[in-house]
């Protein structure tokens, strides 16, 4: 009775699949989930009944958008549970729910976080679902490498959006103090000593979360990680990482930028009261001011990220999540299906975006109409049209260590003992390699020294 | 059955006569099962798995292989040990215990006095607004505090943008200002009711003997209460090492507070990592030092208060 039912669905379901196939140009890459990850991807198929999958995520206003699926998908309900950004809490939720063995069906995991669930063992690998590898070239080049984490035929989430980094700016303290925009990091610094004068702030540097930070590093062309197959390679306090972060230890030591922690009212309050004239920050931040600093609306505009000398162009990323399937959910093919109508989609894609200003990471996702529109809060700038060309500028081949929720903490650390005044940023990253040197030994990651 | 008879022979029972407790045991039992149900549920077998927790290491192979439990004896103890922020940690709450205690303890035993002095009016109005702190969760006194002390967005802004008071010099005073602040009326409170059983005779003796209110305060009532102070001291040294709440709350108004702050917080971030294993041992090297700590305290000071 059972097989039966399970053959009809698979029957009913298949043009489904084919479609789902063709319109993602059907290149047959799918066979490829039979080689690489045939040994280690699990099956794919449905469950041939009515099934509900749980769903966590901070995106805001998800709810809405999975309301819209559960509307035309009676078979393949989805409970949205939200809790805070994922360093904020979540992601120690979801590896608690894993070593209990109850996992989500679906979580919301950034780009960054990929590899250190899959080195817990806590990620399905949808490299046997057909459609999710037929979906491969809708996606941006990058982000599909950050998902398949270094193995050819294995998928390890969905990309949902990224965060292509641009400069936001008090267009209209810029103007009324004579103030040039600036558009090197050299010229950050100058127009960082003038805004002090003016008695602002030019920008709050992140020193808790150091995600802008390894933004920073990412459009410098550095790399912290390095995955070989045979080992991993850890270099926090490389060439790039030292520049980096030696321009920003010479800007917090002149007591040019202020460093308040980040997400909270001390910041908020900083930017809405023109204490902080700029953010260099990913598309979503757009979200971030407008919420967070509403007496500002129509006095911030976006330029390109400031550059370094001889990198022309070149941006950072910060952020960017992925849709992923936890090991031991019951229903893999289903929660795939979910998960790729949510990040390919265009109508999910344009929900995602009114609501959380989420940029797609697919091809098709960032020429959305309501992409090309002008931003009121913005002065009715067309800002994406400037992180479509940071997006198209970001260097593609940054690599997320195994125990970045380690990193981020320790960098943080400290950071945050540099600005009070305990060494320097470049020392907090000597400190942080040798720290993540230890952690990978101690889950037993084989690691260069 | 048994326990109607445990119940009729109670009254009768001889306070010698020790061969009657047979059924009385059983009838402890039915009271004691729930308590000892939940005693083991959310005691000792947390504590079990936490020590069981600590012995485990992690194997795997290659750079993403599934990783593996394994047996590792105590080399996640040795790892712990070598740890230089759980020592710093440590050094941090204890010079905070060293500081914090006997101020909000010597607070606690003089609004004790106080109110217990017949000189005192409206004590009813005072045991209650010396009490209401310790009402206010925690995390919402620090949050509160935390906007208090803000240089940007404190009411006293024009005090608190000068004097930092969340700077890395300040910030672990600022902090126990707020546990102060909650805690003294609670300590009070014990110290208040021990005070209270004290017979009435002995203060009448004192005062035969011309004593003054002072030197009764000094020189009877303060000895007298001498245990209920040892028992809130040793919570309060309890309660220092386990700090979490309020360094937590004050990592979202300053940078001076890392993830590391207190030994509490270390377990917690490493947990985070997730490295369940080794924050099982930090867990686990915490309560023997508070053990340890605790009973050190006990044993100084139980000869004088109890002889």
């Amino acid at each position: 009775m059972r097989t039966m039912k399970r053959a009809v669905s698979v029957a009913l379901l298949a043009p489904l699949t084919l479609a789902a196939c063709s319109s993602g140009g059907g290149t047959g890459e799918g066979s490829g989930a039979d080689e690489g990850g045939g040994a280690a991807a699990g099956a794919c198929e449905p469950a041939g009944e009515a099934v509900t999958l749980t769903y966590t995520s901070w995106i805001p206003g998800i709810e809405d958008v999975v309301a819209v699926w559960n509307e035309q998908n009676p078979d393949i309900q989805v409970k949205v549970q939200t809790g805070p950004n994922g360093n904020g809490g979540t992601y120690q939720n979801f590896f608690n729910q894993l070593e209990a063995g109850s996992p989500p069906d679906l979580g919301q995991i950034e780009f960054d976080a990929l590899p250190n669930f899959r080195v817990q063992d806590g990620l399905e690998n949808l490299g046997a679902c057909e459609d999710v590898m037929a979906a491969q070239d809708q996606f941006v080049d990058w982000t599909w490498s950050q998902v398949t984490l270094g193995d050819e035929g294995s998928v390890y989430a969905i990309p949902q959006d990224t965060g292509p980094m641009a400069l936001f700016y008090r267009e209209d303290l810029f103007t009324q103090n004579g103030i040039e925009v600036p558009t090197t990091w050299e010229e950050y610094a100058t127009a960082a000593e003038q805004v002090r004068a003016a008695g602002g702030y030019i920008t709050n540097f992140s020193v808790s979360d150091i995600n802008q930070f390894a933004g920073f590093v990412w459009q410098a062309g550095g790399k912290w990680f390095e995955n070989d197959g045979d080992q991993w390679t850890v270099s926090l306090d490389g060439e790039e990482s030292t520049k980096v972060a030696g321009y920003w230890q010479d800007l917090v030591q002149r007591d040019l930028v202020s460093t308040l922690p980040p997400w909270t009212s001390e910041w908020d309050n900083a930017y809405n009261t023109g204490q902080s004239w700029t953010w260099v920050s990913a598309v979503w931040g757009a979200n971030s001011i407008a919420t967070g600093a509403p007496d500002t609306a129509g006095s911030w505009r976006v330029a390109p990220m400031p550059t370094w000398e001889g990198l022309d162009g070149a941006a950072g990323n910060w952020g960017g999540s992925t849709t992923a399937v936890f090991k031991g959910s019951e229903n893999v093919y289903e929660a795939a299906k979910f998960a790729l109508w949510l990040n390919t989609s265009e109508e999910a894609l344009s929900l995602l975006n009114e609501a959380a200003n989420l940029y797609p990471a697919t091809t098709a996702g960032q020429q959305l109409p309501a992409l090309k529109e002008g931003v009121e809060f913005y002065g009715g700038q067309d800002i994406y049209t400037v992180f479509t060309e940071a997006g198209e500028n970001v260097p593609g081949d940054f690599v997320w260590g195994p125990t970045m929720t380690q990193v981020y903490n320790d960098v943080a650390d400290g950071f945050s003992s540099a600005v009070s005044g305990e060494g320097t940023l470049t020392d907090a990253l000597g400190t942080a390699q040798g720290s993540t040197v230890d952690a990978l030994k101690a889950q037993a990651i084989p690691v260069a020294e | 059955m048994s326990t109607t008879a445990a119940v009729g022979s109670g009254p009768q029972r001889a306070p010698l006569n020790t061969r009657v407790r047979i059924p009385h045991k059983r009838a402890l039992g039915v009271f004691v099962a729930p308590f000892a149900a939940l005693f083991t549920a959310f005691y000792l077998v947390p504590i079990g798995y936490a020590i069981w927790q600590s012995t485990r290491v992690i194997e795997r192979e290659g750079t993403y292989g599934a990783p593996t439990e394994v047996f590792g004896g105590l080399s996640q103890y040795q790892t712990a040990l070598q740890n230089d922020a759980f020592w710093q940690s440590i050094g941090r709450v204890v010079l905070f215990g060293v500081v914090q205690v006997p101020i909000m303890l010597g607070l606690a035993l003089v609004f004790a006095l106080l109110l217990d002095s017949p000189l005192v009016r409206g004590r009813r109005f005072f045991r209650l607004a010396f009490f209401a702190p310790y009402a206010v969760p925690g995390v919402i006194a620090a949050i509160m505090w935390g906007f208090l002390y803000s240089p940007n967005l404190s009411p006293f802004a024009a005090v608190t943008s000068e004097l930092d008071l969340l700077s890395t010099d300040l910030v672990l005073w600022s902090i126990a200002n707020v546990v102060t602040w909650v805690y003294v009326g609670y300590n009070m409170l014990i110290i208040y009711s021990s005070l209270l059983a004290i017979p009435a005779e002995v203060y009448e003796a004192a005062r035969l003997d011309g004593a003054s209110q002072l030197r009764i305060a000094w020189s009877v009532k303060i000895p007298l209460v001498m245990p209920a102070i040892i028992l809130t001291a040793i919570f309060s040294i309890i309660g220092t090492l386990q700090l979490l709440a309020e360094p937590q709350v004050f990592r979202g108004f300053t940078t001076a507070v890392q993830s590391d702050y207190t030994p509490n917080m270390l377990v917690y971030s490493t947990a985070a990592v997730p490295n369940p294993s080794l924050a099982a041992a930090f867990s686990v090297l915490l309560a023997v030092a508070t053990f340890i700590l605790s009973f050190t305290f006990l044993r100084l000071t139980q000869r004088k208060a109890f002889q």
